[in-house]
């Protein structure tokens, strides 16, 4: 895939790395001088100097064959002039935009021609969350647009769920359980599958199907 | 010139037969020009993203518009025809065009 990554920084030349090598096409801009000098010593990216919230910068990198634009500058304003003149002018199909400020979370959207934002402060929350909550609904990463999420719930002892199949727990349509981490290991989740305390239920959220997965799996008490 | 420039110049107001293409033939990923009726609109109500969606239909197949930050354009409304002149992008839905330049046509 061709892709262009914004923001030759810490984040944007560690992708261009990551990317290049599982074999993509990456052309890395940025505006500042000492980054691009440190990005040029990677000679399997393109590098590029140049303002990349001009429309002449994106062009002169190929932004209307580039499958993806990745924002992922320092500055939340730059991330979403980019993304959405990558998808007004450019109509690149997959736009990835950084956040910066968590309070600037709510503009990533299809508004400002973003499809997929990245929050490292709300990933990083979560994260925590996860490692000290036993027994919560923890929401790990939202995606389209928030009307899908990836959830796990530490079962609890007296979670409704304890001892019941998976089949049995009536999760909604939208609903799937993708995973049960048991002792370390990742156990695939039958219909038949029976749930124990401590079981790690990952499950896949659609619509607005929140509220039934926390009454199926959460004690009341920490709900 | 860049789509940008020409959008700003404000001149795309004269219509002829030959200057859009059919939907069907719609290149994807470099600007083109369509033209079509409104055949359905969508606003999303309440909070999330303020968008003006329409599908605009001509006797080959039908494109997707996305206005973002507006929930009505004067003059946009179902059956009206409409001259979209922007850069498609390739979705489920079909062509996608973001923010693209428009002209209202006269009714039939």
């Amino acid at each position: 895939m061709r892709i262009i990554i914004v923001g030759a920084g810490s984040v944007g030349r560690y992708m261009a790395a990551q990317l290049s090598k599982s074999g993509h096409e990456i052309t890395l801009i940025d505006n500042d001088n000492k980054a691009i000098g440190r990005a040029r010593l990677d000679e399997s990216i393109t590098v590029m100097f140049g303002d990349a919230c001009e429309l002449d910068t994106l062009a002169r990198a190929g932004a209307v064959n580039a499958d993806v634009v990745a924002a992922v500058t320092g500055d939340d304003e730059d991330n979403l002039v980019i993304s959405l003149l990558a998808k007004q002018e450019f109509g690149v199909p997959r736009v990835v935009g950084r956040v910066n400020n968590p309070n600037n979370e709510w503009m990533f959207n299809e508004m400002w021609g973003v499809d997929v934002s990245v929050s490292t402060p709300h990933l990083l929350t979560a994260l925590v969350e996860e490692a000290v909550n036993v027994g919560s609904f923890v929401r790990i990463l939202t995606f389209e647009h928030g009307r899908t999420q990836l959830s796990e719930v530490t079962l609890a002892e007296g979670s409704p769920a304890v001892g019941r199949q998976i089949a049995e727990l009536n999760l909604p349509r939208e609903t799937t359980v993708v995973a049960i981490v048991r002792d370390g290991h990742v156990v695939t989740p039958t219909p038949e599958l029976n749930l124990l305390v401590a079981d790690e239920v990952l499950l896949l959220i659609g619509g607005d199907g929140e509220e039934a997965v926390r009454r199926a799996l959460v004690t009341s008490r920490e709900s | 010139m860049s789509l940008f420039s020409r959008r700003i110049s404000g001149t795309d107001q004269q219509t002829t037969v030959s200057d859009f293409v059919r939907i069907a033939d719609a290149p994807f990923r470099e600007p083109t020009t369509i033209c079509g009726i409104i055949v359905r609109m969508r606003a999303q109500p309440g909070e999330g993203p303020v968008n003006l969606e329409i599908t605009i239909e001509d006797p080959s197949g039908t494109a997707v518009v996305v206005w973002t930050g507006r929930r009505s354009i004067g003059g946009v409304g179902l059956g009206r025809r409409i001259k979209i002149h922007g850069v498609a992008c390739r979705t489920p839905r079909g062509a996608t065009f973001t923010n693209p330049a428009y002209t209202l046509l006269p009714q039939h």
